[in-house]
């Protein structure tokens, strides 16, 4: 057994398929995985070299050869917290190329069914991020948002909120991967990487935002019927653990 | 009336959002705009819930009234005429401000606007459009809009309205007119459904339109926009101008507009010319300027209180399938009644607002628009309520044992779909998936199938999953002790058999002088 090991973010993951891929040790005899993991007796270990001309062949060839949409589909499983979604997405690869573009509807063969698995996990996260991610107003009229999502789900996010405040200065953080989408006005976005001491300052610092909050709370508080108080049906629908970002449950600002 | 006229807006929102709150529908769907440059927001078609407030409802949309103050006086309406609250109202500007501020920050999704009756319904509704049309045009909210159409106003302020909104709404509250005359003297089930009608009248022939460029589109749509282009330079910005010159041919257009509809086939061509040979105006044109805008895009509800009159489950969604049928509804959305008055012509409900019971009738709302069921099959005369302890489709399966156990692979779509613990998403991947494959039962628990309700009803390749009797009572209790824990609080007598511990003798006679001796003495 082959194992190459790749790095997480996508372009990484693309490369360490090409690499086990154009091996040509055969399928059954590579294995993808990340940095960090235990390693096994018996195995050789390679290191797959990101370089932008693999990923490209790689991604290029899924939408060529099959379809934009499963491309957009192994994107996301790409996106995914599933620590072993390199090698999986491999797995599903081999079926894809063999089946074709109906490749998604069999859902009885297990490589399949993981992709599937992983992205509709990812897509229902990607809905609670947007419903629940909160702005709060910066100086200059900057909105900053803070999510921490278990999905890498950044440039998805970016892509829905550059649409809908397409002039708005606004600026997402990711407190888990230390990454933010910074978005200007009409311009566009791109992801950066935050972990820097003047950006750490900067996103730490205090909104100072009581009137909208506070409507927002009044309003909240306001609108639940008391006759009807369900708990734990909102726990349900609102976990607890998209809480600690939300104005509504911020217990900091007062009524 | 305590009116007060200086107030700040935090009191203000308290007040007017607590008394829009028992209005249910707060949905955002339906639509797809995409963000545009220069104005903020767009819609999506799933719509997007952005919190769930403390009963568990979800907060979609910024809930308001316009104001509180209201000529009416409905007997279960916290805002009637002769309840003594502290009365306000926003002013356009407000509204907008909060709509845009809290939408930045992404808190709702758009707004939603209704209002106690100030006046009268003219008024009102002039109120309700002055606003919108400062959301839209000086604030330039893309978002979604949804806003009540007063019953009573004038035709032509709610089709001004309509262009703006994106969802209409106007409450049936009442399932029967003899209820509304008695809790709501102010209002007939005419006047609320006159504007529903023209509603609808102004979507359907939208719809038509719009088929119709999409069948023989490219040559004529050209033609028809310069047409009116043209028209549009004589009457300045303003499309709702030229659209509305000469008012009084309504009826006329509806009865065309109605005509059309009839005589739609193949062929049969509506747009433009049909229109403009009747002069006057072209009454459902949607905006054609550079800011195209459409008639009510994500469609019309209505919504119905449960509980506060003495109608059946049975009635309820017969009247909601005849909305769905006979006015192209989107949603029917039931309430559960909440006493927030205290008078006499109202139910004392000792349990709270019936919850279980708008459950079932939303269970059941769901069997008729992507089921494929009729109210009939699910009640009757005979059996006008719910059963309290199953949903309404398990309960129609138990009582069609004869139609049951489906093979999962073969079973065309409506079947499948009729089977409880599948659903729209899960028959149609399981329609997919057997095109390749034979499918068992683990891999219908992947794609998403309720085993534990379903396998009673399913065979794999001619297989059931455990041994099942077909056997109402037995499956009865199965799906009862595997799903319905929490249902068995509520006490219920008639509707199953009940379990209990001589049941399974089948003991029929009460318990006579003699078992009670033999039991103490221990001589059977």
């Amino acid at each position: 057994m082959t194992v190459f090991v790749c790095g997480q973010e996508v372009e990484d993951i693309w490369c360490g398929i090409y690499d086990a891929w154009m091996s040509r040790l055969g399928h059954e005899n590579v294995r993808i995985e990340f940095p960090g993991q235990d390693t096994e007796l018996f195995c050789q270990y390679r290191d797959a070299v990101t370089e932008p001309w693999k990923a490209e062949k790689v991604t290029e060839s899924i939408r060529r050869k099959l379809s934009e949409a499963l491309y957009e589909t192994v994107y996301r499983a790409a996106l995914s917290e599933d620590k072993e979604r390199a090698d999986k997405i491999y797995r599903f690869l081999i079926y894809a190329f063999a089946i074709g573009i109906s490749v998604m509807d069999r859902l009885q063969i297990p490589a399949v069914y993981e992709v599937f698995r992983m992205t509709r996990y990812l897509a229902r996260e990607y809905t609670h991020i947007i419903e629940f991610t909160r702005f709060s107003q910066m100086e200059e009229g900057v909105l900053l948002g803070k999510i921490k999502p278990r999905n890498d789900l950044l440039p998805l996010v970016a892509i829905h909120f550059s649409d809908r405040l397409s002039g708005e200065n606004w600026i997402l953080y990711d407190l888990g991967r230390k990454k933010a989408v910074v978005h200007q006005a009409d311009r566009g976005w791109m992801i950066l990487r935050v972990d820097s001491a003047i950006w750490q300052e900067k996103l730490n610092k205090k909104t100072d935002e009581k009137t909208y909050e506070g409507l927002w709370k009044t309003f909240h508080n306001g609108i639940a019927i008391v006759q009807r108080r369900n708990l734990k049906c909102q726990q349900n629908m609102l976990p607890l653990r998209f809480r600690p970002y939300m104005t509504e449950f911020n217990s900091d600002i007062d009524l | 009336m305590l009116i007060q006229e200086e107030m700040d807006i935090r009191e203000k929102l308290q007040i007017l959002s607590d008394a829009a709150k028992y209005d249910v529908s707060c949905s955002s769907s339906g639509v797809v705009r995409k963000g545009k440059k220069g104005t903020i927001g767009n819609t999506l078609a799933a719509g997007i819930c952005h919190s769930f407030a403390a009963d568990g409802r979800c907060i979609s949309l910024l809930k308001i009234l316009y104001t509180n103050q209201c000529i009416y006086d409905c007997r279960y309406c916290v805002n009637r005429r002769s309840n003594d609250v502290v009365r306000t109202s926003f002013t356009p500007k407000e509204v907008c401000t909060l709509t845009i501020e809290f939408y930045r920050r992404n808190y709702i999704e758009g707004l939603f606007l209704s209002s106690g009756i100030l006046y009268s319904p003219d008024y009102t509704m002039e109120q309700i459009y002055q606003t919108l049309v400062l959301l839209r045009n000086e604030y330039r909210f893309n978002g979604y809009i949804h806003v009540k159409a007063i019953p009573g106003a004038d035709p032509e302020l709610i089709e001004r309205v309509g262009f703006l909104t994106d969802r209409m709404s106007v409450n049936l509250e009442l399932p029967t007119a003899e209820g509304l005359k008695k809790l709501a003297p102010g209002k007939t089930r005419e006047k609320i459904l006159m504007p529903m009608r023209q509603v609808q009248r102004g979507i359907a022939a939208q719809n038509l339109r719009a088929l119709e460029d999409s069948r023989d589109g490219r040559n004529r749509l050209p033609k028809r926009l310069s047409d009116f282009k043209k028209s549009a330079d004589l009457s300045g910005n303003s499309w709702w101008d030229h659209q509305h010159q000469g008012k009084g041919t309504d009826d006329r257009n509806l009865q065309l507009l109605k005509m059309e509809k009839r005589s739609l086939g193949p062929g049969k061509k509506i747009g433009m010319a049909d229109t403009l040979e009747h002069p006057g105006r072209n009454v459902w044109a949607p905006l054609q300027s550079e800011n195209r805008r459409f008639f009510v895009p994500a469609g019309q509800s209505t919504q119905m209180i449960v509980g506060a009159t003495p109608e059946s489950d049975y009635h309820m969604i017969r009247v909601a399938e005849a909305l769905y049928k006979n006015y192209d509804l989107k949603r029917v959305f039931y309430s559960a009644f909440v006493r927030v008055n205290d008078d006499s012509l109202l139910p004392v409900l000792p349990g709270g607002p019936p919850l279980l019971r708008e459950h079932r009738l939303y269970q059941a709302d769901w069997l008729l628009r992507f089921y494929g069921f009729e109210a009939e099959e699910l009640l009757s005369e005979d059996r006008p309520n719910f059963n309290i302890l199953l949903d309404p489709k398990c309960d129609w399966a138990l009582r069609h044992l004869e139609l049951f156990p489906v093979e999962v692979n073969r079973a065309d779509y409506g079947t499948l779909l009729r089977v409880p613990g599948l659903g729209v998403k899960s028959a149609r991947r399981i329609l997919a998936a057997r095109r390749s494959a034979v499918l068992d039962f683990p891999d219908l628990k992947k794609m998403g199938v309720v085993l534990k309700r379903a396998m009673y009803f399913l065979t794999c390749s001619g297989k059931m999953m455990i041994p099942v009797q077909m056997n109402e009572n037995f499956i009865t209790s199965q799906l009862i002790s595997v799903d319905h824990k929490k249902a068995w609080d509520i006490e219920n007598h008639d509707s199953y058999r009940q379990l209990s511990l001589f049941d399974d003798y089948q003991v029929t006679a009460s318990v006579s002088g003699e078992d009670m001796d033999s039991v103490v003495t221990g001589v059977l």
